[in-house]
């Protein structure tokens, strides 16, 4: 376990409960994390989470020159990737017809969603922007074709991981609290006019 | 019959066999096993008709208590699910009754409050036990189990009320003042202590965790909703903003937290164009390209053009090689002599003499073959070695012989 673990996590990847329910249960116990983070630290990396504990990964303990280099690569990798993924998550939620976005743990069907989007022109319009972002051009023109692509870019991103390949289920992994967490930042650091609705007093009167 | 029709047939059955032990449990409070009854009461059991009552003891489920005091029009009849603390109440006053009967020695309603005391009891515990464990099993499995926001705001409301009740009842419950309340009745005061008293903190703790649990989904709720608002906030500011880039956070004094993460330890026998994180290390790499290879700071050589000229050109005469000089000499000796064969091995051996026989032999061969297309009197024929691989498919030859037919008259 410890050693795959930690492979895993060199390799730069999230390890949640749906990439590896495993790895991540042996995250969660303390002692167990910090015998992990002990290891790191000698290659003076620590291991690191998601703010909700949904994914853990590593992280440069020291940010020097050649880390900074690093981190600057990452960054750019999200700068790519935010603007097809909120697309993706918008869109998401008016294919399953739900007020709440995506959540780690969430279940994607490819045939429920081919369904869904065949018999609404604007979802298929909208899948079709999906051409103007680099990584999501498809050879194949067709509906299906476009969405196979969007999910398997996502799936390439780690955002997705395929839970069942006959089914073509995909499951959303704890990467996308990464996202949420980076998107929230930007917006509160930036600026960005997100409306805040009503519903939020309505929430705190249930605590 | 379906499968719930024969469960439900079984059931009737078993109550109408055994209707006077059931009938002895419900208005005594406890049946007890002997050597007659103990398969009934297994079975009774079984079906959920009794629980234990004690070691020995079966009384009547608190479900099916409720629903014979209803049927019976009975005045112990109690809405279980909306009035638990005003059960509390019932019980104390009973306790008061009971003990004033104990006082005035009328031991015939003594007998009637205890058994009344022992069904509040019993029905309390059943419920409050039921309650927790149904609520904790709902909570724990089918709170997320909603896709829109107001079905999970409708499923809040109902487990804080469920919450709620079962909160007041517990809190209602004041076990050490009902205790020394009965100080001086030990048998109530055990059955207090045995069937409720000791079970609260099982109680109280479940209610605890329904409550964590509720905690995290209320957070959890509240961020899924904030991140809804997030992602169609910032969809719609994309959509306005195309070319919207985000101000560059890593290369600030404080990189933010989430941000700072490894680049993988992977090992390419080449580069991903399609990944970006390389973009620019790859436009170095072909910067560098450009600026230091020589090759590519040569200047290049202007090409020349084909330039058409009306004047004649000057005719080159190109030397046939040797050995084309050397076949020609013998194919017109062969050629100048009609009918009569001559050996190339032997020309070679006469007029050639920088070329092995194998090599000269191949040459007269691909000659004769290039000839005979447009001369069919130009014939052939191979003088094969004396030993040779049988049967390997080639043809060993030691000479060839030309022949130039004379033409018919």
């Amino acid at each position: 376990m410890f050693d795959r673990l930690l492979k895993r996590l060199l390799q730069g990847e999230f390890i949640c409960e749906v990439s590896d329910e495993a790895s991540f249960r042996y995250l969660l116990d303390p002692e167990n994390a910090t015998q992990v983070d002990a290891f790191l630290t000698r290659l003076d990396y620590r291991l690191s989470s998601t703010q909700n504990q949904l994914a853990f990964y590593a992280a440069y303990r020291t940010i020097d020159s050649s880390a900074r280099s690093d981190i600057r690569k990452v960054f750019q990798q999200f700068r790519t990737e935010l603007q097809p993924v909120v697309e993706w998550l918008d869109m998401m939620m008016s294919c399953l017809n739900q007020d709440t976005a995506l959540s780690p743990g969430d279940t994607l069907s490819f045939s429920s969603l081919l369904q869904v989007i065949e018999q609404n022109q604007a979802l298929a319009d909208r899948l079709q922007i999906f051409a103007k972002f680099k990584d999501f051009t498809s050879s194949d023109d067709s509906v299906k074709g476009r969405l196979e692509k969007l999910l398997s870019t996502l799936e390439k991103w780690k955002y997705l991981t395929l839970a069942n390949r006959d089914m073509l289920i995909y499951q959303v992994t704890g990467k996308l609290d990464y996202f949420y967490q980076a998107l929230q930042f930007i917006q509160e650091h930036e600026q960005i006019p997100v409306e805040q609705g009503e519903t939020d007093v309505i929430q705190e009167s249930l605590f | 019959m379906s499968q719930s029709q024969q469960g439900l047939e079984r059931l009737f059955k078993a109550l109408a066999s055994y209707s006077e032990l059931v009938a002895e449990a419900y208005f005594t409070g406890v049946v007890y096993k002997d050597n007659q009854n103990q398969r009934a009461l297994n079975q009774l059991k079984q079906l959920k008709v009794l629980v234990n009552h004690d070691a020995d003891g079966y009384r009547i489920a608190g479900r099916l208590t409720q629903f014979l005091d209803s049927a019976l029009s009975s005045d112990r009849v109690r809405r279980l699910d909306t009035d638990l603390a005003g059960w509390i109440e019932t019980l104390e006053q009973q306790i008061s009754l009971y003990q004033d009967a104990e006082v005035e020695n009328r031991v015939g309603d003594c007998d009637n409050y205890f058994a009344e005391i022992e069904r509040l009891v019993f029905d309390l515990s059943d419920t409050l036990e039921e309650n927790t464990r149904y609520l904790s099993m709902l909570v724990n499995s089918r709170f997320a189990n909603v896709r829109t926001l107001s079905e999970k705001q409708k499923q809040n409301a109902f487990y804080i009320s469920r919450l709620e009740k079962l909160v007041n009842a517990i809190t209602a419950l004041q076990p050490e003042s009902l205790l020394e309340m009965v100080e001086d009745q030990p048998h109530i005061y055990d059955l207090l202590d045995q069937q409720l008293i000791r079970k609260l903190p099982i109680y109280q703790q479940r209610l605890q965790d329904i409550l964590d649990t509720l905690k995290v989904f209320l957070f959890e709720l509240r961020q899924i909703e904030a991140r809804a608002q997030l992602v169609q906030g910032f969809a719609f500011f994309l959509q306005q903003n195309q070319n919207y880039q985000p101000q560059d956070w890593s290369e600030r004094d404080n990189i933010p937290e989430h941000w700072n993460q490894i680049k993988p330890l992977a090992l390419l026998a080449y580069a991903d164009p399609l990944d970006h994180a390389l973009e620019e290390e790859l436009i170095g790499i072909a910067q560098k390209i450009s600026i230091d290879t020589d090759v590519m700071l040569a200047k290049q050589k202007q090409r020349l053009l084909s330039a058409v000229s009306l004047s004649p050109q000057n005719k080159k005469t190109l030397d046939l090689p040797l050995y084309r000089k050397q076949l020609r000499v013998y194919f017109d000796r062969v050629l100048k002599y009609e009918n009569q064969p001559i050996s190339a091995v032997a020309f070679q051996q006469a007029f050639v003499d920088d070329i092995e026989p194998s090599i000269w032999l191949s040459c007269v061969l691909n000659e004769w073959l290039r000839r005979q297309q447009s001369n069919k009197r130009l014939l052939m024929e191979l003088v094969p070695a004396d030993v040779g691989q049988r049967f390997s498919g080639n043809k060993k030859v030691t000479d060839i012989m030309l022949k130039y037919r004379k033409a018919d008259a």
